[in-house]
């Protein structure tokens, strides 16, 4: 393996673990605000590392900016959703969880 | 009454200076799409029109010009404490103490309403901590993942760094 693949195996590897850290806290976390955290922030830094690893591996450049397109789309839905999410849950009377 | 399509605030001159100012930002969008190859064309540039259209529909004219420094700190901004609340929040999920203390906390904006205060709302969800739960006349509620009296700190430093991107004093 080049040093590009190598570079691009450890964004990879990084991005994978955000995404698997996300989902422990989404199982982990005791309330549904507690969980939105996780999702947006932890798989936000992941799809941005697995995106600049991608973007190391492209043959045309093209390519890298729609990469970096997809994520700046998935940044701006998910904080929506999140919000969304937070809101309705609020609206709709859901307690915080607070530490005992 | 029936509203007019476009709102009378703006001329037909400004309108279409904003028109010229986005289609090429809208033909680089494209591009980027079809990821340069030419045979999208025949069908994009129609697309590309509507997309302008559209676009001013829905967002007739910045209220003041973006200026360029506050733009750059704000994207640096946005990639570092974004980074950091990632990271923040992964090391929570792994800890197996679960180090938690949310809080729902009510924070004052400072920013006018507008697409200042969205950006600002979805910004403070993807910053370490924090995430906007609920928006009421001036009164943004804010979720913590841990109570601390940094947290309001931070915020007025992130609305001040969204105002700065819109060119507003605040």
């Amino acid at each position: 393996m080049g040093i590009i693949e190598w570079v691009t195996t450890i964004f990879l590897l990084a991005g994978a673990f955000f995404f698997f850290a996300g989902t422990l806290g989404l199982l982990r976390f005791p309330d549904v605000y507690n969980r939105l955290h996780a999702l947006t922030k932890a798989d936000n830094v992941g799809l941005g590392l697995i995106t600049i690893g991608l973007m190391l591996q492209v043959d045309n450049w093209v390519l890298a900016l729609k990469l970096l397109l997809i994520w700046f789309l998935v940044l701006l839905t998910s904080a929506t959703a999140a919000h969304l999410i937070a809101n309705a849950a609020l609206r709709g009377g859901l307690p915080l969880w607070r530490r005992p | 009454m029936q509203q007019p399509i476009f709102s009378d605030e703006l001329t037909w001159r400004d309108r279409l200076r904003y028109a010229l100012l986005r289609l090429p930002l809208f033909a680089l969008l494209w591009w980027i799409l079809i990821e340069g190859k030419l045979a999208g064309w025949w069908y994009g540039i129609p697309v590309i029109l509507l997309a302008v259209l559209v676009s001013l529909l829905l967002l007739p004219a910045p209220r003041q010009p973006r200026p360029l420094m506050g733009t750059v700190r704000f994207v640096g901004f946005f990639l570092w404490e974004s980074l950091r609340g990632g990271i923040d929040v992964a090391l929570r999920a792994i800890n197996p103490r679960l180090p938690l203390n949310p809080d729902l906390i009510d924070y004052s904006l400072r920013l006018p309403e507008g697409n200042a205060r969205i950006v600002l709302m979805n910004t403070i969800s993807l910053l370490p901590g924090t995430l906007s739960a609920n928006l009421r006349d001036d009164c943004l509620q804010v979720h913590t993942l841990d109570d601390n009296p940094q947290t309001m700190q931070s915020l007025e430093q992130v609305e001040t760094v969204v105002a700065q991107l819109f060119g507003i004093d605040i």
